[in-house]
């Protein structure tokens, strides 16, 4: 485990968009490391009436293909707000965001809508399953933007929830899994569709401590095995301890 | 799994809300059709209205007589191919004082003759004409209160009083049926000379209404003209009309009505638009959290939309469907066959038809769509952090 700052410094050129990669993939970086998120001057504001608040403040970062980073700060460092900006969830205010070469705070909404369907997975921290859905079909849910067969939708989610060591809760609903089930399920719906990059916000928040260290041997198990790229935020001190960086935030900027 | 199954899975995520939301649209789709039948049936005798028929009433007013001479004159006006004329009864069954039919006073050779969509056998129309106090009722009066031919009725009537005990009294000679949807056929008809012949010497030979087809429809208006012309001179002055103008002002006394059961039949689809707009709404609201998922996984805008209207839609197609279902029995049945046998005159026809059913279910859908545009216009423009933090 590294504990690691911002890339730092950066030219002008790297802001410029006509510079920024148009295919697909990692860019690669000066060091010759390949980096799956480049991030330049990112500054997001939020406004409380119409005083500003500046959340993250002309913030920098790269994060290395096939890493598992751990974003660690206080509440309202702006851990979550990054999280959000790499994912797509949210735009910023100024800067870039480059994920998997594409350039998304450029993406409109519906276009951003099927590059998340394309390269992320989703672990959130109340699990967020659908109650309405069994677990296959909470799996499946990612695989309905696909234009697969009903047949291949429905291996591929059994396969994930194998991976996640739930082939026997198939037909059971949330209400009748246990936290730690859940938000394994929620793991298989974030792998369900190959995703290059996995984002989870405070993914052990509300699990016991058994539980938690289930979940978190469960993402070093993708991360190492499978080659994901992991992105998390946690105020969790020994879920921050499995990943392989830790970026500590502090009022929008990296420490 | 697919797209729609997952929109149907949340229209029964709370049985209890879907299920009254469905009953109150369906008690709406009802209550739509009701009174949509009421207006129907109501006008259906002016829009069935025979264009070849003239009715030749007092120019004052209908409920004025014309002399019995303005018969024969009516007929030998040219391009009138064959006359008749009726006299309002009033009558009641003593037997059934609380059934109400139409009872008419006709003129018997001619009478058929001119609603020719009023059909018995030709023994029986002979029959009725041959005997002076023969009567022919109509097949839906006649079952309801179990009349046959042969059996000998009495009616007793306010416009022409007896003792009271000496009604009126009829031989059934014949039972007719109707060609058309808009005849009433709880009417009873007899000859009008046998009340005419009891009358006192100041009411004889005084008639209600002269009713005559003409031989071209394309000249009604000039042959009412020409009939009108005639009694221009005349102490009693007439007006005639084609038969649905004749209906036509006749209902218009009843416009006030018909013009409140119209907007009270949108008021309802109204209501029911906001209720169900806001069941939907809270619907979205109690699961913006989960659009927010889902638009993280990448659903797009149009998706969570997509959702919300479908579940609008199951949720008006299901209440359209039942209101249907249960139009049947309670309004082609129930009211609808209780209004053909009691009050005839003025419902002939009381049935849901296919076109009122088919706008009935396409305005349901329409309810749908619309109640749910508003939350689902909402929902797609969610900020996704801001809807993942939400918390129903």
């Amino acid at each position: 485990m590294t504990d690691s700052t911002s890339d730092g410094a950066h030219s002008d050129a790297d802001l410029d968009p006509a510079n920024e990669p148009r295919q697909s993939g990692p860019v690669e970086r000066a060091d010759g490391a390949e980096s799956i998120v480049r991030i330049r001057s990112l500054v997001k504001t939020y406004f409380r009436g119409d005083e500003p608040l500046k959340v993250l403040d002309q913030l920098d970062l790269d994060i290395p293909k096939g890493s598992f980073e751990a974003l660690m700060g206080p509440s309202g460092s702006g851990k979550s707000t990054l999280l959000n900006l790499i994912a797509g969830l949210d735009r910023p205010t100024s800067g870039t965001v480059v994920v998997d070469g594409k350039q998304i705070d450029r993406m409109g909404e519906s276009q951003l809508a099927r590059w998340r369907a394309a390269t992320l997975g989703f672990v959130f921290q109340s699990f967020n399953l659908l109650p309405v859905l069994t677990a296959l079909e909470n799996v499946e849910l990612p695989l309905l933007l696909a234009p697969l067969r009903a047949a291949e939708r429905r291996k591929r989610a059994e396969t994930a929830l194998k991976i996640v060591g739930l082939e026997d809760r198939v037909k059971h609903y949330p209400r009748q899994l246990s936290g730690g089930q859940e938000q394994r399920v929620a793991i298989a719906r974030a792998i369900v569709n190959d995703p290059k990059i996995i984002v989870a916000d405070e993914p052990t928040g509300d699990l016991d401590r058994q539980s938690a260290a289930d979940v978190m041997t469960l993402l070093e198990k993708l991360n190492q095995q499978l080659g994901k790229t992991i992105v998390m935020v946690t105020h969790d001190p020994a879920a921050a301890e499995r990943a392989s960086i830790i970026r500590r935030l502090d009022k929008g900027i990296l420490v | 799994m697919t797209l729609i199954e997952l929109a149907a899975r949340n229209v029964l995520r709370n049985k209890v809300r879907t299920l009254l939301t469905v009953a109150g649209v369906a008690v709406a789709v009802l209550t739509f059709l009701l009174l949509r039948t009421v207006i129907y049936s109501w006008t259906a005798g002016v829009d069935a209205a025979a264009t070849d028929r003239l009715v030749t009433r007092h120019k004052v007013t209908f409920v004025l007589e014309l002399p019995l001479r303005y018969f024969e004159d009516v007929r030998m006006v040219p391009g009138v191919r064959v006359a008749t004329f009726a006299n309002w009864f009033g009558g009641k069954d003593p037997q059934h004082p609380n059934d109400f039919f139409q009872t008419l006073a006709v003129e018997p050779d001619t009478f058929f003759d001119v609603y020719s969509e009023m059909k018995l056998p030709a023994t029986e129309l002979a029959a009725f004409k041959q005997n002076r106090q023969g009567a022919v009722v109509g097949d839906v009066i006649a079952a309801k209160l179990g009349w046959k031919v042969g059996d000998r009725i009495t009616l007793e009537s306010p416009i022409f009083p007896t003792p009271p005990d000496q009604p009126w009294t009829f031989m059934v000679e014949g039972i007719y049926e109707a060609t058309s949807k808009a005849v009433d056929r709880s009417t009873v008809v007899f000859h009008w000379k046998y009340i005419n012949d009891a009358m006192p010497e100041v009411r004889k030979d005084e008639i209600g209404w002269v009713v005559s087809r003409v031989d071209d429809p394309s000249r009604a208006a000039e042959v009412a003209s020409a009939i009108d012309r005639a009694f221009e001179t005349r102490d009693t002055q007439t007006m005639t009309q084609d038969e649905r103008a004749f209906a036509s002002s006749f209902m218009a006394s009843f416009s006030a009505v018909l013009s409140a059961l119209d907007i009270v039949s949108v008021g309802i689809l109204l209501i029911m638009l906001l209720v169900l707009g806001n069941t939907i709404a809270m619907g979205v609201r109690e699961r913006t959290n989960e659009y927010g998922v889902l638009r993280a996984l990448g659903f797009s805008p149009s998706h969570i939309a997509g959702f919300i209207v479908g579940e609008s839609l199951v949720v008006g197609a299901l209440g359209g469907a039942l209101g249907l279902l249960i139009s049947y029995p309670i309004v082609n049945r129930g009211i609808g066959n209780w209004l053909e046998e009691n009050m005839g005159a003025m419902f002939p026809y009381f049935q849901v038809t296919p076109l009122l059913a088919t706008i009935a279910f396409a305005l349901a859908l329409a309810l749908g769509l619309v109640a749910a545009a508003v939350p689902a216009w909402g929902a797609s423009r969610l900020n996704v952090t801001d809807a993942l933090r939400r918390v129903a």
